[in-house]
């Protein structure tokens, strides 16, 4: 089969045996609730500027990512499927199939963040549309580009979990800082012009994570 | 290597006395004497430690990723060897990089730390280099942990060049160079040091990056006697 | 005392960083040595 019909077919298998249990989407939508239940509790008192409420943005979406973007892989791993992918499909496929997962669950997930944040929030009021969309959607698969690749590292380790974190927040800090500082000045309505930049950085990012990870990935899942 | 051994020691050696011995004034005369640096009077003797061990623990990380590439296309162990010896030298000078500029840190901003770009991206490539061995420890099969780590190391090495280049010039921060700093790059690009100053400053980066080299031959000769050892216990 | 002490900051620290130098080198050095000893009697043995 040619790769896109591969790639297609590893995320549509993802997909409906997500949609079967339905379990990663339910215990991840039930942590965007707890996380933002929690902030609402530690702010309630005070009266959050938007720069610290785009912060609490990018820090929930940040460990929304560190709990549901490793289980593409570990999934596969604790179900024992690992070896029939590797024999159905190529690495490449395989790979691109899982980003695309991870992208699709992230930019989801950040949306509902973002919706729940402009519910609670009053401070939270977006001024520039267009640069509050590009820096989420921007900032989203930068996550996902990194997430996908390190859980593809630990998914045959044994403290998953914990290593996963460890080994993927110090790749996040690029994409979390500049996604917050594009995140303000749509809140504050600055010109698209002024975003530029952040976005320059954040689309580089998210080119070198994909292309460094496609190259790379075959020697992670080949052994 | 005897070379690099002893020209390494004998550098050092220099730059200690030079950097610390040879006295600051306003109107420097002559090899044996200092200009006053605004804003830095004494301080200013750190640029011969502290910035020639940061760079080194860069050129470590790169040396480390290198081998780990070499260790992914041939999966010769005595790679993999030279690749973790490499990175554990690495992460000693990074972190008498962060000590040495959370010190200067103090005497010259008023706090040990900023969360300025240039303090953020050390303390990452500390976090890196922490990560690199937590995935080692956690990896028993030995072909597994030289593999899974060589890749680690390759893609944490992508955000890198992020660290080093692109924040630091888009963010306003307390390091010279960083955006908004009204005296440019920083006195090393815009060569604000005199010429003696440069002098003992160039010679720091080579006599500190030859002693990386004499350590991690060091290093690695004893990772391979261990690996030897290990290989005729078990078999 | 003071007085020499106060004057002389420089040459102190200079004294302590030698020492500390001196002792690094001291090791490594010996480290070197004791690497040699083992490689040999391994090409031997």
């Amino acid at each position: 089969m040619s790769s896109w019909a591969g790639t297609f077919a590893v995320v549509s298998k993802d997909v409906r045996s997500e949609w079967r249990t339905r379990y990663a989407v339910n215990s991840l939508l039930m942590f965007v609730v707890t996380a933002v239940s929690i902030i609402l509790f530690a702010l309630r008192s005070a009266d959050p500027a938007s720069d610290l409420l785009a912060g609490m943005l990018w820090v929930v979406i940040f460990f929304t990512a560190m709990s549901g973007m490793s289980r593409v892989f570990v999934s596969e791993e604790e179900r024992g499927t690992t070896l029939t992918l590797q024999l159905v499909a190529t690495p490449t496929v395989v790979y691109f199939g899982k980003l695309l997962f991870n992208s699709v669950l992230i930019l989801f997930l950040s949306l509902i963040i973002s919706l729940m944040f402009q519910l609670l929030f009053q401070e939270f009021s977006i001024k520039s549309y267009a640069v509050y969309v590009i820096s989420l959607m921007l900032g989203s698969l930068g996550f996902s580009a990194a997430s996908t690749i390190i859980a593809a590292i630990i998914a045959k380790t044994r403290s998953r979990g914990t290593l996963y974190a460890v080994l993927l927040f110090p790749l996040l800090i690029i994409p979390l800082m500049v996604g917050m500082s594009s995140t303000i000045k749509a809140l504050e309505g600055s010109p698209f012009g002024e975003a530029l930049p952040d976005f320059q950085v954040l689309a580089a990012y998210l080119m070198v994570m994909v292309a460094g990870s496609s190259l790379l990935f075959d020697y992670v899942w080949k052994e | 290597m005897k070379v690099v051994k002893y020209s390494s020691i004998v550098l050092v050696t220099f730059v200690i006395i030079a950097g610390i011995a040879i006295p600051t004034v306003r109107e420097p005369q002559g090899l044996f004497e200092f200009p006053m640096i605004p804003g830095l009077g004494q301080k200013s003797r750190n640029i011969f430690f502290h910035v020639p061990v940061a760079w080194t623990t860069v050129v470590a990380f790169l040396v480390s990723m290198f081998y780990g590439y070499r260790y992914v296309r041939t999966k010769n162990m005595d790679y993999d060897i030279k690749s973790v010896s490499s990175a554990g030298l690495g992460f000693l000078f990074c972190f008498l990089a962060t000590v040495t500029g959370a010190v200067w840190a103090k005497f010259n901003w008023g706090d040990y730390w900023n969360w300025d770009p240039r303090e953020t991206s050390i303390f990452i490539l500390l976090l890196i280099y922490g990560a690199y061995f937590a995935l080692r420890s956690a990896l028993e099969n030995e072909e597994a942990r030289a593999r899974l780590s060589a890749v680690y190391s390759m893609v944490a090495g992508l955000t890198v060049p992020f660290f080093i280049f692109v924040m630091p010039r888009m963010m306003a921060g307390l390091h010279p160079g960083a955006a908004g700093d009204v005296e440019g790059k920083g006195p090393v690009l815009e060569l604000k040091m005199s010429s003696n100053m440069l002098f003992v400053f160039l010679v720091a980066l080579l006599g500190f990056n030859l002693l990386y080299v004499w350590m991690l031959d060091l290093r690695v000769r004893a990772g391979k006697i261990e690996y030897q050892r290990i290989k005729q216990q078990t078999s | 005392m003071e007085d020499f002490l106060s004057v002389n900051q420089m040459y102190i620290v200079l004294l302590i960083v030698l020492l500390i130098w001196g002792g690094i080198i001291l090791y490594l050095v010996r480290l070197e040595k004791r690497i040699k000893e083992i490689e040999n009697s391994m090409k031997k043995g």
